[in-house]
């Protein structure tokens, strides 16, 4: 599971609502892939991305320091991009834990995988 | 000829020895085998030939620069003047291209597709080991060439087997040529192609059903590449636009996104553990085949597997650009009267995950009649743009391009407060 994934992912617990966001993350086995570099992809993702969750993974996989905030003018940045091309794309969780902040639930990521069903009882209708 | 090679929605390429728009079929089948017994003598093959030798020689050179790991893409066409102007005459394509026009597109079956399963980084290996036996035949002398006669046949009326007319035909065109008669390991591959008063004969210029490109792992009902990428191409996908098959199977979709579309985030999810990990396996085996053929480091893809509930998806609201699956038929998977709940549940998560104003969908299903009640409650957030009809294997199905309305997301409990 990449970091980019873990962005869009939320906990979709009963009752939960947006306070599922964002998953907290524990890993246990972590693989990384070289992936072709490609500004213009990283800076266009970065308006998309919830800046906050994402620093949060990053510094719970301690990938190094990522700003609080994109600096002004990131998108002529280089060492800037590649710094979140990395984070982004290149880290691969393969074994760990997703757990909704709300619920404490949590979602086991196997292989690469998170397992994100829930019971019946769990989920919303 | 390499830009035809490049073409990512075509099945099969072959070059057309004759056509025949409507064939008269005797009525019996020895008088129908006879027939194609006396066809192959008469046909005009030394044209369609030399191409079928262009093509070879082109595919030779092709693996020959694989191997000294040159960039591929500098793909030079064969310097022979006579070999251009039979290029644009004879070549017929197959083409699945604009489907923005409603009409019906044929996949039938071909029989010499139903083998067994290779690996795509086998036929590569294996395409690096030819290279080797090549030997100075770049002349047009006809050597003892060796050959296969594949047919495929759709139609109710026929009174023969594709299997009989194979094998008629085939015996006709070994006395003809004087070639000898291989079912796997063949220089040239003829082509008979009915379908109801249609007969196309052929000569195949690609080894294998280039539908079955990316996926090395099959399940029940694994979509062809090739419809993923018509798929994909109707909805226009965008640098960086998030790529969503919440119901992915194997993993077509998706597979061919990242492959095609590579500028795009693609997610392939699914409920069935064995689907998911399918998935996952027909991405590492597209992530190896990656590896040899580009012989560069990279090796990561912008592709992601999760397993989830299409009903319930843990996506944030708003969060996918584009959505694109094939929904459950109702005929192998699933079943008709499930999909009365199904499909209003997916529509209405998908609503949900789907950025609005900019968001689209494109849903394959054979259960139109279903798919279209669930959609006309819809209204404030789908709006269908466009239907393409498909035959799948004999089933009439229909591509829906939906564009997501710009009206944010209610929840439905939110939604009776605000009526109540």
């Amino acid at each position: 599971m990449k970091l980019l994934t873990h962005n869009l992912l939320t906990s979709h617990v009963r009752g939960v609502g947006p306070r599922g966001f964002p998953l907290r993350l524990q890993a246990t086995e972590v693989r990384i892939n070289p992936v072709e570099f490609n500004p213009d992809f990283v800076a266009r993702m970065i308006p998309k991305v919830e800046w906050a969750a994402l620093r949060e993974a990053a510094n719970t996989l301690q990938l190094g320091e990522v700003p609080t905030e994109p600096v002004e003018g990131y998108e002529r940045d280089e060492a800037f991009l590649r710094k979140m091309h990395h984070v982004l794309l290149e880290v691969d969780v393969l074994e760990g834990t997703l757990q909704c902040p709300e619920s404490g639930r949590l979602f086991p990521i196997s292989r690469g995988i998170p397992n994100m069903l829930l019971n019946d009882d769990e989920t919303e209708s | 000829m390499s830009e035809v090679h490049c073409l990512r929605s075509v099945d099969n390429l072959f070059v057309v020895v004759q056509e025949f728009k409507d064939y008269q079929f005797k009525n019996t089948k020895e008088e129908v085998l006879k027939d194609f017994e006396d066809l192959a003598g008469k046909l005009p093959w030394s044209d369609p030939l030399k191409v079928w030798e262009l093509n070879t020689n082109f595919k030779k050179k092709k693996t020959k620069r694989k191997k000294i790991n040159q960039n591929s893409s500098k793909r030079k066409m064969i310097d022979n003047g006579q070999g251009d102007k039979l290029d644009e005459n004879n070549v017929k394509k197959e083409f699945a291209d604009d489907l923005i026009g409603s009409h019906i597109l044929d996949y039938y079956e071909n029989p010499a597709i139903k083998e067994e399963i290779l690996t795509l980084v086998g036929e590569d290996l294996a395409s690096c080991k030819d290279e080797a036996d090549e030997s100075s035949k770049e002349d047009t002398e006809l050597r003892v060439l060796k050959f296969r006669v594949t047919c495929s046949r759709a139609g109710e009326k026929h009174c023969f087997t594709s299997n009989e007319a194979a094998r008629d035909f085939g015996g006709a065109v070994q006395d003809y040529f004087k070639w000898k008669a291989d079912m796997t390991n063949f220089d040239v591959e003829v082509l008979l192609n009915i379908h109801d008063n249609e007969v196309i004969v052929g000569i195949a210029l690609t080894e294998e059903s280039l539908h079955r490109r990316n996926i090395t792992h099959f399940g029940p009902t694994t979509l062809r590449s090739t419809l993923a990428y018509g798929m994909l191409r109707l909805c226009a996908p965008q640098p960086t636009d998030i790529i969503v098959d919440p119901m992915c199977g194997t993993g077509a979709i998706p597979i061919e996104g990242a492959t095609e579309w590579y500028n795009c985030y693609h997610i392939a999810g699914d409920n069935n553990p064995l689907a998911v990990k399918r998935a996952a396996n027909n991405i590492s085996s597209l992530l190896t085949k990656n590896q040899i053929k580009e012989g560069k480091q990279s090796w990561g893809l912008p592709i992601d597997a999760v397993q989830w509930d299409i009903c319930n998806l843990p996506l944030r609201t708003g969060s996918v650009d584009i959505i694109v699956t094939d929904m459950p038929f109702g005929k192998r998977m699933g079943s008709k009267k499930r999909n009365w709940n199904l499909y209003p549940a997916c529509l209405q998560e998908m609503s949900r995950v789907c950025r609005p104003g900019t968001g689209r969908a494109v849903l394959l299903t054979q259960d139109k009649k279903c798919f279209t009640k669930a959609l006309s409650g819809m209204g404030q957030v789908w709006r269908k743009v466009h239907t393409v009809w498909v035959n799948i294997g004999g089933l009439h199905a229909a591509v829906y391009l939906l564009k997501r309305t710009p009206q944010a997301f209610i929840h439905p409990l939110e939604n009776e407060r605000a009526t109540s």
